[in-house]
């Protein structure tokens, strides 16, 4: 109720040092931020929007993608990979290394410590940012953050990742290079599974793997359909929202999903100061048709 | 130094820069991003008598320059406002103007009369122009009925009271009027515009709600003739200026037009240190240009038509 974004969160203009293609519509963007990358944690998100002009108007909410360190490891700028949907995505993409964006983060619960076991992330779309500096902390392979070190770490973290076509698949090399193995899944059979990406944990479900965890990050009727496999296996499980954001720091109510309490209740909370992680069993779905 | 004081009535302000209803949470929200006592005030979001679920998502959409929402005055009701907000908001160190909104003439009166038992309240500012609840509406379009609510509000509750009206009418200075003989210490201009946006290709409105209220830069021009003309009409009836404000020299505007006080709203999405930013930048502005007090610029507009 009394949420507010971390904090630690604050305003600021930052340069941008990369902005590069990855796939199709897809970019890289890193910022000049040794503040932020010092204190982001994985799940947490940012707002971001160009630093002239009114229009587009409001910043958009990205997921972080990763922390990167200089020689030393010393936390020196952040990485977002965003595709491009609609005006506020295109601005970004025309953005070059030395223009400046607004920027205001960390925002968000992120994740908490890994479960003992296997982990496997699910992903649609461009569902799958928030993984790789989430993978690369549970399996040991860094620090984020200003919080305790880690005590346990995963056995192992799997990317189930779905897109409509191949080329749409970004930053896969990234995923493996952190140990972390990656499972395609295309609407076109043009890479990977033909199908949904919730066949291929379904598959593994049938065939008696329990993962300690699973983690979903995607569109609505993905989500909803692992919240019912997870339901049915009986596997814990988190769910990334992405719900339609507005500020990202709690003031404009845009935000609000319908969540379960533990009194049992259903209450609409915000997402950018409640979440953006939660555990599937706590989000209610709306009903289904318009 | 500038001289930033003003006076709303019987509403005495640090400086002209407040935060608008439903574009600030319940002010704790902000309190990591701004220095809220740099402020002249703040203003939580509308509560209502009973809590509100508001309305289904999505809740808002971004249009050129603009934002439309319809938000349906989400909120915990009352009790939990005095009980839980307002101990947190006698805390920031600025004036805190408290924004209610009833179902009909009775909850307004009764809600008032609670807020008006409660220390550290500056003022209440009844939002009779909400466009995403119709009740709201109905109420602020209508002269009398604004007269007469503002005129029992006045005697259920000791603070100053400030109408905010909604634009969304044909005649603006007709509904102004109702509110200073009603007793209005100030009025509120404006909330926002009804509004729409539409996918065509799934032939269905963007908001869950179809419409909502269009705010942002969008509308300050709508926003600045409507000040402008009530100011001429009723010099004696302090304003405060909404709409689309998010730099000093939207404020400024404001200001020669004739509020006396301006609120930043959708400009603290697009940048949550947007007040205080403007508030700064509004003190050099003055100073550069040789303004000793705010004071002396408000309502110092004249129209091209007038001989100089
Ligand atoms: C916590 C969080 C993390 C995110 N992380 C990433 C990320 O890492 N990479 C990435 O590419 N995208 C991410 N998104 C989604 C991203 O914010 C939207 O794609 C972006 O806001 C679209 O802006 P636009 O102006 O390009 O599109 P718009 O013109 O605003 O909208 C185009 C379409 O996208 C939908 N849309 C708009 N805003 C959102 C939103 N916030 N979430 C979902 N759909 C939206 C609209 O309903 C519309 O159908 C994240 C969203 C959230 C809430
Ligand atoms: C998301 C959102 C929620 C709002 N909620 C309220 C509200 O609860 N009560 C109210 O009186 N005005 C509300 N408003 C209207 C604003 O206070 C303001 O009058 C309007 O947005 C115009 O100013 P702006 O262009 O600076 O935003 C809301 C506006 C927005 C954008
Ligand atoms: S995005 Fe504004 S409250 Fe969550």
């Amino acid at each position: 109720m009394d949420a507010v974004a971390p904090l630690c969160a604050s305003r600021r203009t930052v340069a941008i040092l990369e902005n590069e293609p990855v796939a199709r519509d897809t970019f890289r963007l890193r910022l000049d931020d040794p503040a932020m990358a010092r204190s982001i944690r994985p799940g947490q998100f940012l707002m971001i929007r160009p630093a002239n002009g009114s229009d587009p108007l409001l910043a958009r909410p990205f997921a972080l993608y990763d922390v990167i360190r200089d020689a030393s490891g010393i936390p020196i700028a952040i990485e977002v990979v965003y595709i491009v949907i609609g005006r506020g995505t295109a601005a970004l993409s025309r953005l070059r290394p030395g223009d400046g964006v607004i920027a205001w983060g960390p925002l968000g619960n992120g994740f908490g410590p890994p479960p003992d076991g296997p982990v496997v992330f699910v992903a649609g779309g461009i569902g799958q940012t928030p993984f790789l500096a989430l993978g690369r902390w549970w399996l040991g392979g860094g620090a984020y953050g200003e919080g305790q070190p880690l005590t346990s770490r995963s056995s192992s973290a799997t990317l189930l990742y779905g897109v409509r076509s191949k080329g749409l698949a970004a930053g896969v090399g990234d995923f493996e290079a952190a140990g972390i193995a990656v499972e395609l899944a295309t609407d076109d059979g043009s890479a990977g599974h033909h199908g949904y990406v919730t066949d291929l944990l379904a598959r593994r479900l049938e065939r008696g793997e329990r993962p300690a965890l699973v983690v979903g990050c995607g569109p609505p009727a993905m989500l909803a359909a692992l919240s019912d496999l997870v339901e049915k296996f009986d596997v814990p499980c988190l769910l990334s929202l992405e719900n339609h954001m507005a500020c990202g720091f709690g003031a404009c109510f845009s935000c609000v999903a319908s969540i379960r309490q533990p009194d049992g209740s259903v209450d609409l909370r915000r997402v950018c100061v409640e979440g953006p992680i939660f555990p599937s069993r706590d989000v209610v779905r709306p009903p289904t048709g318009h | 130094m500038v001289d930033l004081n003003v006076k709303l009535g019987r509403l005495a302000l640090s400086n002209p820069v407040l935060v608008a209803s439903g574009t600030f949470g319940y002010v704790r929200e902000m309190a990591g991003f701004i220095r809220l006592n740099r402020l002249g005030g703040v203003i939580p979001k509308t509560v209502t008598l009973r809590p509100r679920a508001g309305n289904p998502t999505p809740r808002t959409v971004e249009t050129p320059s603009g934002l439309l929402n319809a938000i349906g005055l989400d909120n915990d009701g009352i009790d939990h406002f005095r009980t839980h907000h307002l101990p947190y908001l006698r805390t920031v160190g600025t004036a805190v103007i408290a924004n209610i909104a009833g179902e009909d003439e009775d909850q307004f009166v009764e809600m008032a009369a609670m807020i008006g038992e409660e220390p550290g309240v500056a003022a209440v500012e009844l939002n009779i122009s909400c466009p995403n609840v119709s009740h709201g509406l109905d109420l602020g379009i209508d002269p009398f009925a604004v007269e007469r609510l503002v005129g029992r509000v006045r005697e259920s509750c000791p603070l100053p009271i400030i109408a905010k009206l909604t634009p969304n009418v044909t005649d603006i200075v007709a509904i102004a009027r109702a509110s200073a003989d009603g007793g209005a210490d100030a009025v509120s201009l404006v909330n926002t515009f009804r509004g729409m946006a539409v996918n065509w290709r799934s032939r269905r409105p963007i908001l869950a709600n179809d419409v909502g209220g269009l705010s942002g830069p969008a509308i300050k021009p709508l926003a600045l003739r409507m000040v402008w003309e009530v100011a001429r009409a009723l010099p004696n009836l302090p304003i405060i200026g909404i709409g689309g404000i998010g730099e000093a020299d939207d404020a400024l505007e404001f200001l020669v037009a004739g509020a006396s006080a301006i609120q930043v709203g959708t400009a603290t999405f697009a940048d949550p240190t947007a007040a205080e930013t403007l508030l700064d930048d509004l003190t050099r502005k003055l100073d550069e240009a040789g303004i000793g007090r705010v004071t002396d610029i408000i309502g110092t507009l004249r129209s091209n038509r007038e001989r100089s």
